[in-house]
């Protein structure tokens, strides 16, 4: 292959597509959702954001000023914590919208995370949103598309094809160069994004977090770019394989289709229907099955619970729990707790199992299906994506638990084992004990960790490029001009 | 010649091929559909098994004290789906249907979710309306794209401008041979949903088929329209698949990105804190105060007094109360907030066919917005009546074993159905109306 002539079939691709009013229509479009994408999505991350800082600031306030109380008061009383956006969530809403962003954590009780934007929508979010990275994903393959149908298919049906291959260009410089002008089109749309992507990482105030956003946009740029490689060469390879331009324009409307709106469905419906979830009723009374299984701290004949009161007086040699040098319903709160959370996070382990199998259809379609694969890496890469879901809701319920047991060690140790009377005053503890507890902090997954889970998904997008490629040289022996 | 013409269609192969995927993607959609409608219908029958055994239970271990029975209580309330919720899902994945409450503070109860994998709902569900919406204007625009430009560029053009007096009657009629086939596509659909499903044949039902066949009504125009000005098959193909796109993912997209950043709703997240504030700062405040503001709200058990221990369920269940009372404000904006998006897409939707056939849809399913936020104001009032059953039993301190616990079952909550059929088929029929006369016009000029 020679350079000069693969990029004089580039610049040809290029020139042409730019002079081209509809051409020029369609990017301008483009750009202007971009525009609108970019300002609508820093928008939402901002006014967002914004009230959820203010509202976790409220909670640690209150927090802090509660004051001396019963520790299992405050245990009670709890937490609210409130799901922080990544700050690359502007550039890709994944499943953000249909996430919860406040969850209530409390004693004895793991509450379901609430308020998702899915909650409070009217159904049309179900239409999709707005994005820059749906933009990239989904539009812009259909404008490569739509300019690259033609290509070699036009080329072909005015003859030109013929005097091209018999002047000594190879099928090879045809393919590769007009594909390298459909991608330098497509670069120009995504090389101001990615400057963007740069600037915003940099004014981000969170400098902790500076060098792991960089290296995340670098894996976001490098997959886009791999991406709008691949696009740009379906669209080549069709143009060259159809015998008309309108054949390879209807062909390659339908892999976008194929692509972008029917197999994603129809994966994620087929990993819904291999694998079955409960629904809450089922869950929350498997886990309630289980719990009185093992004790039940309710019943005061429990014999779980009953046992553990006669070993602790055993060894301590008293024979009732007032005599005990500690607080003793503190303690069986703590044993319950232990227990009860063993339990949930089982079912929970299970249930996020169910889950992911169900994922795994959709993670795996990318193999198939290139779009699958941007997709996953775009959500991991922007935080945005089902395992920094489950990261906050593991964060949260783990910190729900120190929060609960700490309480409860707070009651034991201070709290007199002696039942106040009914007149009594009930006993309290400092309030400087709610200061000294920590607030709750979202520990940011790195993004090592993320490339790692992803790796599938970049294997995809590997193999998708080196299947293409291999492609174009097997058949640039076996296509004919005419 | 209307025959001739059918036969003539249905001998391409692309044709079948694009009427067997669709019927196909139809199927597994009902099916899908029907998996929805049981996995609720389970959960129910759960929810009354459940029922009876937790009381039962509790009643068991709790039975000295009702106030602190009534404090593990749970009563359910179940928002039915009716079976056309089979055909569009909605929100029903997303908004539980089934609400069980204690008798303590609603705010930090009945905004709990269903448990959903947010992978599944990002997504879609693969249910009928994706089918309609989606999936069969695709089918329109792929039989009829080249409706007038393959006669052009097949040169076949010329010999019919020669023999018919008004050549644009031979498009009517060759846009006629193809909804005729998707009619009957799409009614094959409905029959088989009203067969599997066993959707009863009653108003909504019939509903809900107009709605669909004016939907497809309206792609049909669309593509009569295109055709009408004259373009090339490829320019034909690029103008419909982008009008599509329009429709089906930019102004709703743009809509939904409106509707959220114009109605933020911090309520929410403001209503948690405060009904959180509102009952737990009473422990540490002055018994009288909670006090009087109970008996403000109710009167009607000023009676009751608070007895001279440090510890009350009195006392209790109204700093439980205040939890609500307390928020009552931002709650009512949050729900203002939602009703404003709700009246705000169903109006963006009247002017953009495919948002306002999924709203319809959703509505008629009983499974938008409107009717969850319905069923939340069911739920306060189910709510209510449990209070004010049980405040003057715990206040009293009844005797827990005197209580007839079998009698309390789990209640339904239906939302009354009533069609509006103009505000529902209107919005179609003119955007049908006016497309069809500007095509009209245009294929007048052409002699």
């Amino acid at each position: 292959m020679r350079k000069s002539v693969l990029l004089l079939f580039a610049r040809q691709v290029f020139g042409t597509a730019l002079k081209n009013k509809a051409v020029a229509a369609l990017l301008l479009l483009t750009t202007a959702l971009l525009i609108y994408a970019t300002y609508s999505g820093i928008a939402i991350y901002q006014q967002q954001t914004h009230s959820r800082q203010l509202y976790q600031r409220e909670v640690r306030e209150h927090w802090e000023n509660m004051p001396d109380k019963h520790p299992h008061r405050m245990a009670h009383y709890g937490y609210i914590a409130f799901r922080v956006k990544h700050p690359l969530s502007f550039f890709d809403f994944g499943m953000e919208s249909y996430t919860g962003n406040a969850v209530f954590l409390e004693a004895h009780r793991q509450n379901s995370i609430n308020f998702s934007e899915a909650g409070f929508s009217t159904g049309m979010l179900r239409f999709g949103e707005i994005s820059i990275a749906m933009i990239l994903q989904v539009l812009l393959p259909l404008v490569i598309f739509f300019i690259g149908f033609s290509t070699v298919a036009a080329d072909r049906e005015n003859g030109t094809l013929k005097i091209l291959l018999s002047q000594g260009t190879s099928w090879k410089e045809i393919i590769f160069g007009k594909a390298l002008g459909l991608l330098g089109i497509a670069l120009s749309v995504l090389l101001p994004v990615i400057l963007l992507l740069i600037i915003s990482c940099l004014i981000f105030p969170e400098k902790k977090y500076m060098a792991d956003n960089g290296w995340r946009i670098t894996w976001l740029a490098l997959s886009y770019i791999a991406y709008a490689g691949i696009v740009s060469l379906v669209a080549v390879l069709l143009s060259a394989v159809n015998k008309t331009a309108k054949g390879a324009l209807v062909s390659l409307i339908g892999v976008w289709l194929l692509f972008t709106i029917i197999m994603p469905r129809t994966a994620q419906a087929m990993g819904n229907y291999l694998h079955a979830t409960p629904s809450r009723i089922e869950f929350e009374t498997a886990i309630e099955k289980d719990l009185i299984k093992k004790g039940d701290s309710h019943d005061p004949n429990d014999p779980y619970y009953k046992a553990l009161k006669d070993s602790i007086l055993k060894a301590y040699k008293v024979d009732s729990v007032q005599q005990l040098p500690f607080n003793y319903s503190g303690f069986q709160m703590k044993e319950g707790e232990k227990v009860s959370a063993m339990i949930y996070n089982q079912h929970l382990f299970a249930l996020l199992q169910k889950y992911r199998q169900q994922n795994d259809v959709s993670r795996l379609s990318a193999f198939l299906n290139p779009f699958a694969a941007l997709r996953d890496i775009s959500m991991a890469m922007s935080g945005t994506d089902f395992q920094s879901y489950i990261q906050f809701q593991q964060q949260a319920e783990a910190y729900r638990y120190r929060l609960a047991q700490h309480m409860n060690d707070l009651q034991i140790k201070l709290i007199s084992n002696k039942k106040p009377g009914e007149h009594d005053k009930p006993y309290s503890i400092s309030s400087d004990h709610w200061k000294a507890f920590p607030d709750f902090e979202f520990e940011r997954t790195s993004q090592v960790c993320v490339l790692m889970h992803e790796t599938p998904a970049l294997a995809a997008l590997f193999c998708w490029l080196t299947a293409l490629v291999v492609t174009t040289v097997i058949l640039s022996k076996k296509l004919k001009a005419l | 010649m209307f025959v001739l013409l059918l036969k003539n269609f249905l001998r391409s192969k692309m044709v079948i091929t694009g009427l067997l995927i669709v019927m196909v993607a139809g199927v597994i959609s009902i099916y899908i559909g029907r998996q929805h409608i049981e996995k609720i219908k389970t959960s129910i029958a759960k929810t009354e098994h459940y029922q009876q055994e937790h009381i039962q239970r509790n009643v068991q271990f709790f039975n000295k004290e009702i106030g602190l029975l009534l404090y593990y209580l749970r009563f359910a309330l179940v928002n039915q789906p009716p079976p056309l919720n089979a055909l569009s899902i909605g929100q029903r994945d997303v908004n539980s249907s089934i609400q069980q409450v204690t008798i303590r503070n609603l705010e930090n109860q009945q905004y709990d979710t269903d448990l959903f994998n947010p992978y599944s709902l990002l997504a879609g569900n693969l249910d009928f309306s994706f089918v309609l919406i989606y999936l069969f204007p695709l089918l329109i625009i792929a039989f009829t794209y080249n409706l007038l430009s393959e006669e052009k560029e097949g040169g076949t053009w010329r010999l019919i401008s020669v023999q018919y007096r008004r050549p644009a009657k031979i498009i009517l009629l060759k846009l006629a041979v193809r909804a005729v086939i998707i009619f009957t596509a799409l009614s094959v659909l409905l029959v088989l949903a009203a067969i599997i499903l066993a959707l009863p044949l009653d108003k909504s039902f019939w509903a809900t088929v107009s709605l669909s066949f004016f939907y497809l009504l309206c792609w049909f125009v669309i593509s009569f329209w295109v055709a009408s000005l004259q373009k090339s098959s490829g320019a034909n193909a690029v103008v419909l698949l982008s009008a599509w796109l329009l429709l089906m993912v930019i102004c709703p997209g743009v809509a939904n990105n409106y509707i959220t950043s114009k109605y933020p709703v911090p309520e929410a997240l403001a209503t948690v804190v405060k009904q959180r504030e509102g009952y737990h700062e009473k422990w540490d405040m002055d018994k009288k105060e909670t006090m009087d503001k109970f008996f403000a709200h109710y009167p009607q058990l000023s009676n009751y007094s608070l007895p001279n221990t440090q510890f009350s369920w009195l006392w209790y269940y109204a700093m439980q109360q205040m939890g609500d009372d307390e928020a009552e404000q931002e709650a009512r904006d949050m729900k203002d907030k939602l009703w404003q998006r709700e009246k705000a897409s169903r109006r963006i939707s009247w002017l953009i066919p495919s948002m306002h056939t999924q709203y319809q849809l959703n509505t008629l399913a009983q499974s938008g917005l409107g009717n969850h936020l319905a069923f939340l104001d069911s739920t306060k009032q189910f709510h209510e009546n449990k209070r004010l059953h049980f405040y003057p039993k715990i206040f009293s301190e009844a005797d827990v074993k005197k209580e007839n616990w079998n009698e309390y079952k789990v209640m339904t909550f239906t939302e009354s159905s009533g069609v509006g059929w103009a505000a529902m088929l209107l919005p179609l029929v003119i955007i049908t109306g006016l497309l069809a006369a500007i095509s009209w016009i245009n294929f007048r000029k052409i002699q």
